[in-house]
């Protein structure tokens, strides 16, 4: 393992990859990522656009839960405004994605705006109950306004890519695109699209981690009384970690809806969808980008991978594979959590603190 | 006497029936260190908790420097240049001893919360301007080893330490210090004292000093007020305070006062 760079200024310090072997590192990355679509298969293709939905969201549920110490269970209404929001305006204004998205995380935004003041008097698990309410009354106006959302039945939700085409009709985003031998199809479109945005969204919550609004939000999840006295103030802290949160989510929303095509309210924006969130960002670890990242990577890629894993296990074979995935998933996450209590986060810092002493243990 | 930087004229507290402070009056002299001493329960703690917003006074007004605190929210009289060290360790603890510190000077950050979130020229220009300067108060406190270290794992002089750093970067007018070296041995007390002494006179910041040690006060204030049950019973320099009736009263309850 190389030693650290010597840094002799202090934006040296302030960089993301700070030397190139992180740079190289990311590299790698990028490389797999953009190489997947063309290795995968289809079902593995569909979970991965799963994982980089749930990327945005759990950033948005960090910045709320990691960040700013607010628990929240009503993660799943804010995904479901970002999900009717795009159908919505899919079906009466034909907008294109790249206008409904935003509108998207705008709506959720908005709402988000609205139920942080109720932060400002309520905290940890009375906090929590609150924005369960808030699922609720999002799923009931949802219900209720059948006009819109088409009710019970669901809608199906139209991807535009703005323009139209000779006849008139406006250009759909599954058209596929062909670069001379390469076909990119609409799951394969949609994964580079989400790629870009899961990106996005690690970055700006990265940003906020180590820049002073960000500390701001810490302070306050740890201390508010000394947050305060120390000039911080705790209203506009979690004001922003609610604006911000939200407005991923309801992007977040968005993407899940493109992905699905047909959108429905319950299932799947319920509270079982906010408490997976919550996972999440446990099995990553609470409190970095890096733990919303990683957290929501495993979460969604291990029952696909348990069910394939417990078909060679005896006994567990013999399971529905539905039964398995979720056997092997339960035991797989308790596992963890029992081993190492900070998640994902804990089993990388171990890691990395092997490479750096070694070829020594400690 | 030069100015006053601090300003208490007739503060009353009190909670449901007990009477935290009785119309106390009270002046911090510019750029001096005036202590507050007093048995438990006397109502220092209260006082400083009025001062920097935390509680507000049924009556009475606070000034500093001129300006009205009286019914500041803390996170106003902060900006306004009110820093504080508390008397049990409040510090960010999962947060590093950098990022406690740069905490301290969130007030006086011109980067906007957008600007924070896209990392834009401005948040980084802020972000290193700010570092310079919280790197200056790592000199003279000299916590350099321990700038990337979570707050929470430091030893318990260290923490102090880095408390008052963080108050420091703050760049107050006035610094409250409850109690700066509870806990600390006799070492550690040296030192704290030696860093108040130069925080008040490199620094030029006021400073409000609650203290149980009175050997500490005697060496350090200019002067020294008596609290006892909400009362301000004396005000003076040290020596006359130490030889008023009503302060030995006060402390031992063997006093010679006739009522």
């Amino acid at each position: 393992m190389p030693t650290r760079p010597l840094v002799t200024r202090y934006e040296q310090d302030l960089r993301l990859f700070e030397d190139r072997w992180a740079q190289a590192g990311l590299a790698l990355w990028v490389l797999v990522a953009l190489a997947l679509p063309f290795v995968a298969s289809d079902r593995w293709l569909t979970t991965a656009n799963l994982a980089l939905i749930a990327v945005v969201g759990a950033v948005g549920l960090m910045i709320l839960t990691g960040f700013a110490g607010q628990i929240s269970l009503g993660h799943a209404a804010f995904l479901a405004l970002g999900a009717y929001t795009t159908a919505v305006l899919g079906e009466r204004l034909e907008l294109p994605f790249w206008l409904a998205m935003p509108c998207a995380g705008a709506v959720a935004a908005a709402v988000g705006l609205a139920v942080g003041p109720f932060a400002l008097r309520l905290r940890g698990l009375y906090l929590a109950i609150v924005t369960l309410g808030i699922l609720f009354l999002t799923s009931h106006l949802l219900h209720s306004l059948p006009e819109l959302t088409h009710g019970v039945s669901g809608m199906a939700v139209r991807m535009y890519a703005g323009g139209s085409d000779a006849a008139g009709e406006a250009l759909r985003f599954s058209t596929p695109w062909r670069l001379g031998p390469v076909t990119l199809g609409f799951d394969r479109k949609l994964y580079y699209l989400f790629l870009l945005l899961a990106a996005g969204a690690a970055w700006l919550g990265k940003n906020l981690a180590h820049s002073n609004s960000g500390r701001a939000m810490m302070a306050v999840r740890d201390q508010d009384l000394a947050a305060s006295v120390l000039g911080v103030h705790p209203a506009r802290s979690k004001v922003l970690a609610f604006g911000v949160s939200s407005f991923l989510t309801g992007v977040a929303g968005s993407m899940f809806a493109y992905q699905q095509q047909y959108i429905t309210i319950e299932p799947p924006f319920d509270l079982n969808l906010s408490v997976q969130y919550i996972a999440m960002i446990v099995l990553g670890g609470v409190g970095t980008i890096f733990g919303a990242v990683a957290g929501a990577l495993l979460f969604v890629c291990l029952a696909p991978l348990m069910e394939t894993v417990g078909g060679w296990i005896p006994f567990v074979a013999d399971l529905s594979s539905h039964q398995r995935s979720t056997l092997l998933f339960a035991v797989g996450v308790c596992v963890l959590l029992v081993v190492e209590p900070l998640g994902l986060l804990g089993l990388w810092l171990r890691v990395k603190r092997t490479f750096a002493a070694w070829p020594f243990r400690y | 006497m030069k100015g006053a930087e601090l300003e208490l004229r007739g503060v009353e507290l009190s909670f449901a029936g007990v009477r935290a402070l009785r119309g106390v009056d009270l002046t911090v002299a510019r750029g001096s260190l005036q202590a507050v001493i007093g048995p438990n329960g006397a109502g220092k703690t209260s006082l400083f908790n009025c001062i920097s917003g935390l509680y507000r006074p049924q009556s009475g007004t606070l000034h500093l420097d001129g300006r009205d605190l009286t019914r500041l929210p803390p996170h106003r009289s902060a900006g306004l240049g009110i820093a504080r060290m508390f008397q049990n360790i409040v510090l960010f603890e999962q947060l590093t001893v950098l990022e406690n510190m740069l905490l301290g000077r969130h007030h006086l950050f011109e980067s906007r919360w957008w600007q924070d979130l896209l990392w834009t020229r401005a948040a980084r220009r802020a972000e290193v301007r700010h570092r310079e300067r919280v790197e200056q108060v790592i000199d003279f406190l000299h916590l350099e080893r321990y700038r990337k270290t979570p707050a929470g794992i430091l030893p318990y002089g260290v923490q102090k330490r880095v408390e008052l750093g963080r108050a420091v970067c703050m760049e107050p007018r006035l610094l409250l210090l409850d109690e700066p070296t509870a806990g600390l041995n006799q070492e550690e007390t040296e030192d704290m004292a030696r860093y108040l002494l130069d925080v008040k006179e490199e620094l030029g910041i006021s400073m409000l000093l609650i203290e149980h040690d009175l050997g500490f006060v005697m060496d350090l204030a200019e002067r020294v007020a008596v609290l006892d049950f909400g009362l301000l019973i004396a005000e003076g320099t040290p020596v006359e305070v130490a030889d008023d009736p009503a302060v030995v009263e006060a402390y031992t309850g063997m006093g010679d006062r006739d009522d």
